[in-house]
């Protein structure tokens, strides 16, 4: 483990500053230290105005993402050891709007999110626990897609977000994906229809920056794939 | 329509994949003496089994080609007003060529 870490963090208040300006620190390290407990060291005692989002400390809540070394992490689940080196350099999160330093604002995540109606709308028709035999493998690729904790990292890395800030994004659409395969909930075609407008996803090219930088190992691309089938099937009057 | 438009720009590249292909051999290959010449390419254009070729390639390039650039267009957020514009504008010059390789195709002499 490095003694020291040189630690550049971004600070920017769009009320007071000018610009943006990177400040540097010089934080001391040691074992099992992870990027939350370098922000919260340089909080505690070199600059108690550094702004920054954290709660869970265990990689639940995703409130503590941010931008580390140039690549979207949650700050709890990121090891200093990780990134092999002791210059670190700390950013919001690309493709949000800066509140303050590393702290962004989500508005329009969270709205995109509420397009999809990311809530479970069941059958009315069903009225007993529905069983799913476990041999059966649907619900697989499903649960593996339900860990998303919403902390907007693949948002982040999303190359067509950053170019058009319409797109719905991957966190939404996997969303999506997680309901729209649920055989129990009524709101297939009702989401299909949004995801299926221009600015949903038809805007996907597949790089998978989404899967490669999220936390809970989720491929979104993989659900976003999967929903522009579905949308091309129901074309065809195929709603499985 | 977007799944419709995605969906046809899949199949025109599928198409595209074993006319393209085809295209090329018979432009490099299989005249038999040192280039192509005048007398060949009068030759394949008096059989339907090219003219159907070549029309399919120019139908599909033409579609790929117009609704991969509209897409590219899409991918940048543009309001509905400069959409529709780019829209027209690409199915105008997308017909322009279609009714100019037509005309070539059918009726070269």
């Amino acid at each position: 483990m490095f003694e020291t870490l040189m630690v550049k963090v971004l600070r920017y208040d769009p009320e007071n500053d000018a610009e943006p300006r990177y400040d540097d620190f010089e934080v001391p390290g040691y074992d099992n230290m992870s990027i939350l407990d370098v922000v919260m060291h340089i909080q505690n005692y070199m600059d108690k105005t550094l702004c920054f989002r954290a709660s869970c400390r265990v990689g639940m809540c995703g409130s503590c993402s941010m931008y580390v070394n140039g690549r979207p992490r949650l700050a709890c689940r990121t090891q200093v050891s990780m990134l092999k080196t002791r210059n670190i350099t700390l950013g919001p999160l690309p493709n949000f709007p800066v509140i303050r330093d590393l702290v962004v604002d989500m508005e329009l995540f969270f709205e995109k999110w509420k397009r999809i109606k990311p809530y479970y709308m069941g059958k009315r028709e069903i009225t007993e626990p529905v069983v799913i035999p476990p041999g059966t493998g649907e619900r697989e690729f499903i649960d593996d897609m339900l860990d998303c904790i919403a902390c907007g990292a693949c948002y982040a890395a999303c190359s067509m977000v950053s170019m058009n800030d319409g797109f719905i994004g991957p966190a939404a659409l996997n969303r999506a994906y997680t309901l729209i395969a649920d055989k129990r909930d009524r709101g297939q075609r009702e989401r299909l229809r949004v995801v299926g407008r221009t600015d949903g996803v038809w805007r996907c090219h597949t790089q998978f920056n989404c899967g490669e930088v999220c936390p809970k190992n989720i491929v979104p691309t993989r659900s976003i794939q999967s929903l522009k089938k579905r949308c091309v099937l129901s074309k065809f009057g195929i709603f499985k | 329509m977007n799944a419709w438009a995605w969906l046809i720009q899949r199949v025109t590249a599928v198409i595209l994949l074993g006319a393209l292909g085809l295209h090329i051999v018979f432009l490099h290959y299989g005249h038999g003496h040192g280039g192509l010449r005048f007398d060949d390419i009068m030759i394949r254009l008096s059989s339907p089994v090219f003219i159907i070729l070549d029309l399919l390639l120019l139908v599909c390039g033409l579609y790929h080609v117009t609704y991969g650039l509209y897409s590219i267009f899409l991918d940048f957020g543009p309001d509905v007003r400069s959409r529709v514009v780019v829209l027209a504008s690409l199915v105008c010059v997308g017909l322009g060529l279609m009714g100019i390789g037509f005309f070539s195709l059918l009726f070269f002499k």
